[in-house]
């Protein structure tokens, strides 16, 4: 059993590490978010559920710092959107790893050099980034595929090569947006244990999806955003995950029919 | 800092785009020094152009003859005179019996017509030679006729005809190269920057990856700048080597005209790769000023 931190009480709380204070966003005339307020405490596991559009990614990222609210403050590890300096949002990213739904990996090289990509633009010396690299694949469980390029792996394999991608800075926060949307359950399964294990070691994970099963199965704190406003948060109990429903249980059926 | 490990990976990338497209990357650096070429040729002309005038001006002089009648000591007294006139370096007299020496010496075995004469019919003169910056055209009518007003000067002569249409020609082609040197040098600005810009688009996920991972603003554009000063520095060696060849090819032809110094090579070559880094900062610009990801 792993203890799990209580969801901390505001923006300004000492432990949060991501504060939403008001946040409206707007794209051009449309309005993406509106007043939306929370925080997220240092090594937390968070669902962001919610239909498609509704602003999940919006509020990925804002905590990135690819967007910026319209209205309001964005806090993430200290750092204040309204406060923010251009040159300093890649201190900012090297604290936060990010997964896509399609993966996003370089076509044209192996899949060491993916991961040892993010390593060599932020300047990590050489020695350190074989040590890093080695460690990272071999806990997503392809250092023996490590010469082989993103087409030639299935595509829960690309998801885990995109995932040590996103560890290999060792970063406080892992932003995953859909990131078994493209996955069958089985391999969906495999990377939300990926997932758990990443928080076990006190990273924060926040994921999104508009999959009920996931959300249903292991949303430990689940944020459902609904026309750009955070409709619901709750804490749920802490599930076992040894006794926990796995989505292979049964047959997988994302429709609901 | 950056480290070995980043400087490697710059190098690499650097020349990615070379290797992705190498139609492209040809007709860009050929089109490219075509365009230099023009520009090269027109800096030329004027330069020989330029020198001609410089030449012509060099062999500008004034004589200033003296009315008759005056006395040797007060023809002579006139020499500081003569100095302290503004665009005047140098002043010197010639007394009558010099200037029949002169002639004398011009005229060799002919001279003795001269022994017919009674007397020394030729005037007594001052030979002036004007200081650099007084050998235009338009200073030299303003010396000679500041001069005529003189109650001790007969008259004023002077070769100035040649200067002053060399001095419009110059004139003439300075305006106009400089006009075709203007849209030559956007042309070349242009080619490069979108040459860059196609090798920012197929780069664009890497471009991505490097935001989102933390890669620093500077990190990410080395790579496209240095492509782009690559391809000026390519450009510019290729048109002065075809420059250069033509001159060789045409040197019988072309005898008496200059070609670029070795410094002016280099200048020329510099200035090329300077184009390319305007070049891809053009297409770098709009491209990173917003850093989205997605």
């Amino acid at each position: 059993m792993k203890s799990v931190s209580q969801p901390s009480q505001g923006p300004l709380d000492p432990r949060s590490i991501i504060g939403f204070y008001h946040v409206n966003l707007r794209y051009r005339d449309q309005t993406a978010l509106e007043n939306v307020s929370f925080s997220i405490s240092n090594g937390e596991f968070v669902c962001i559920t919610g239909p498609s559009g509704a602003g999940k990614s919006s509020v990925l990222r804002l905590i990135t710092m690819d967007l910026f609210p319209t209205k309001g403050q964005v806090i993430v590890r200290g750092m204040v959107s309204t406060k923010m300096k251009r040159s300093k949002i890649p201190m900012l990213r090297r604290e936060i790893g990010f997964v896509f739904q399609d993966f996003r990996l370089l076509d044209d090289r192996s899949v060491y050099d993916n991961v040892a990509f993010a390593q060599l633009v932020v300047g990590v010396p050489g020695h350190q980034i074989k040590r890093n690299v080695t460690r990272l694949l071999t806990q997503v469980g392809l250092w023996n595929k490590r010469d082989r390029l993103p087409q030639q792996l299935s595509g829960g394999e690309q998801q885990r090569v995109a995932i040590a991608r996103a560890m290999v800075n060792s970063p406080k926060i892992l932003l995953a947006d859909e990131p078994t949307g493209n996955l069958d359950p089985v391999t969906a399964q495999e990377i939300i244990d990926l997932l758990f294990r990443i928080n076990d070691s006190g990273t924060c994970v926040i994921f999104s999806t508009h999959d009920h099963e996931i959300v249903k199965t292991f949303g430990q704190r689940v944020m459902v955003v609904k026309d750009g406003t955070l409709f619901s948060d709750e804490q749920r109990r802490v599930p076992d995950r040894d006794s926990a429903p796995r989505l292979t249980d049964k047959m997988y059926n994302p429709e609901g029919t | 800092m950056l480290r070995m490990t980043q400087i490697e990976y710059l190098a690499r990338e650097s020349v990615a785009g070379f290797h992705r497209r190498k139609l492209t990357t040809g007709v860009t650096i050929l089109i490219m020094s075509s365009a230099l070429m023009v520009l090269a040729l027109f800096v030329l002309v004027a330069l020989n152009l330029g020198l001609a005038l410089e030449r012509a001006r060099s062999n500008v002089d004034v004589r200033v003859f003296l009315v008759e009648g005056l006395d040797e000591q007060r023809m002579a007294g006139l020499q500081p005179t003569f100095v302290s006139i503004p665009g005047v370096s140098t002043a010197r007299f010639i007394s009558k019996d010099m200037a029949l020496e002169e002639l004398r010496l011009e005229l060799g075995d002919d001279a003795d017509v001269l022994d017919t004469l009674e007397e020394n019919p030729l005037p007594a003169s001052y030979h002036l030679e004007l200081s650099s910056g007084y050998r235009s055209a338009a200073k030299v009518d303003q010396v000679a006729s500041d001069l005529e007003l003189w109650p001790e000067v007969e008259d004023v002569v002077f070769s100035r005809a040649w200067v002053g249409a060399l001095e419009s020609w110059n004139e003439i082609f300075r305006y106009g190269s400089f006009a075709v040197s203007l849209i030559v040098l956007i042309a070349a600005v242009f080619v490069i920057s979108n040459t860059v810009r196609l090798t920012m688009a197929s780069s664009r996920r890497l471009i991505e990856i490097q935001m989102l991972v933390g890669a620093t603003d500077s990190f990410i554009r080395t790579p496209f700048l240095m492509e782009g000063m690559l391809h000026g520095l390519l450009a510019g060696m290729l048109a002065m080597g075809i420059l250069g060849f033509g001159q060789r090819l045409l040197a019988a032809k072309l005898a008496g005209l200059e070609f670029f110094a070795t410094s002016q090579i280099v200048g020329f070559i510099l200035f090329c790769v300077v184009l390319g880094l305007l070049g891809s900062l053009t297409a770098i610009g709009k491209y990173l000023r917003l850093r989205r990801v997605s």
